[in-house]
């Protein structure tokens, strides 16, 4: 190999992973509905795993590191937050606590309403007063 | 009085004594933070903050999940919540303290009023005193606003950057509150 081949693909290589490193550096956050579901579960059942054991429930559906977990239940309100946000908050049997949803609303289900049932994709970020979802996709079934 | 007779009175007191507490609630709270530097600026939002405050005593807690700020680039984030924050150790940040200069009384009516937050601020599991500037705004149709705008400083929080990026981070991070307070 003759050092004009070399130098050839040092700049290849170089150029490579100047490609890789902006690409990673600029990647944005990635949707619900591009990533693998980890978890599944009923809304009901979501809140009574963080309202028994809050540590194991952080654990299992909020991980060491961002996956999705997608949540079956029935809608018991929606609620706009801003222009561009909907927080979809689902049944718990709990009154005074939901499972809320944050969609962008270009993500939110067509004709979603009160009582309807829904299957949703999205980051369990934990619990606070509710078990709180956030960047959430519509499964349409 | 005999105890029986205080008792009652007290029975019958206490309707009156749980309405007039006027107690204000979110669970859609908004805060951001903002670090500038030479070489690059960071901005997160996190949306999901609750706050409880209780205008009659002054009582006021918020909680914010790490997880839910969300940032424009997942690499930030993904440093954010692993290097900095720590976020599956210290999965939440809180404050517990009192907010003064405005009363409850004050609340009937449209005005804007400068006030003071103190308490424990906890971040990354170090808990600080701190004492905060902020804005209650209620409007003419009594929607009640709060907000606020200090300095947070990673080192005083025990929260390490490492050198590599020493240079990305400001070593002081504004951090703005938004509250829309519904009444409960």
């Amino acid at each position: 190999m003759n050092k004009k081949t070399v130098l050839l693909l040092a700049i290849a290589a170089m150029v490579l992973a100047g490609g890789y490193a902006w690409s990673e550096y600029s990647r944005g956050a990635a949707k619900a509905s591009e990533m693998p579901v980890a978890a599944t579960v009923t809304a009901e059942s979501l809140m009574e795993a963080f309202t028994n054991d809050e540590a194991s429930a952080t654990a299992r559906y909020v991980g060491a590191s961002e996956q999705v977990v997608q949540v079956k239940g029935t809608i018991r309100s929606m609620d706009p937050v801003g222009a561009d946000r909907t927080n979809v908050i689902l049944e718990t049997g709990n009154d005074l606590a939901g499972v809320v949803c944050e969609f962008a609303n270009s993500d939110l289900g067509a004709d979603w309403r009160s009582g309807s049932s829904v299957t949703i994709n999205g980051f369990c970020t934990g619990m606070l007063l509710d078990v709180v979802m956030v960047r959430c996709t519509a499964v349409e079934l | 009085m005999k105890p029986t007779n205080l008792f009652i009175l007290a029975l019958a007191l206490a309707p009156l004594a749980l309405s007039a507490q006027e107690r204000f609630a979110t669970r859609n709270g908004h805060i951001a933070f903002h670090s500038s530097t030479p070489i690059e600026n960071i901005d997160a939002d996190n949306r999901k903050v609750t706050c409880v405050w209780d205008a009659t005593t002054g009582a006021m807690e918020f909680a914010a999940l790490i997880k839910a700020f969300e940032f424009e680039k997942a690499l930030m984030q993904e440093h954010f919540n692993e290097n900095y924050m720590e976020s599956n150790t210290y999965p939440k940040a809180t404050f517990k303290g009192k907010l003064s200069g405005v009363t409850a009384d004050e609340l009937h009516a449209a005005g804007t009023y400068v006030v003071t937050v103190a308490g424990d601020l906890t971040i990354h599991g170090v808990t600080k005193a701190v004492s905060l500037p902020g804005k209650v705004v209620v409007d003419a149709a009594g929607v009640v606003k709060a907000t606020s705008e200090f300095i947070v400083k990673p080192e005083d929080y025990d929260i390490k950057i490492p050198g590599m990026v020493r240079k990305q981070i400001a070593e002081t991070i504004k951090v703005t509150v938004d509250l829309s307070l519904d009444r409960m």
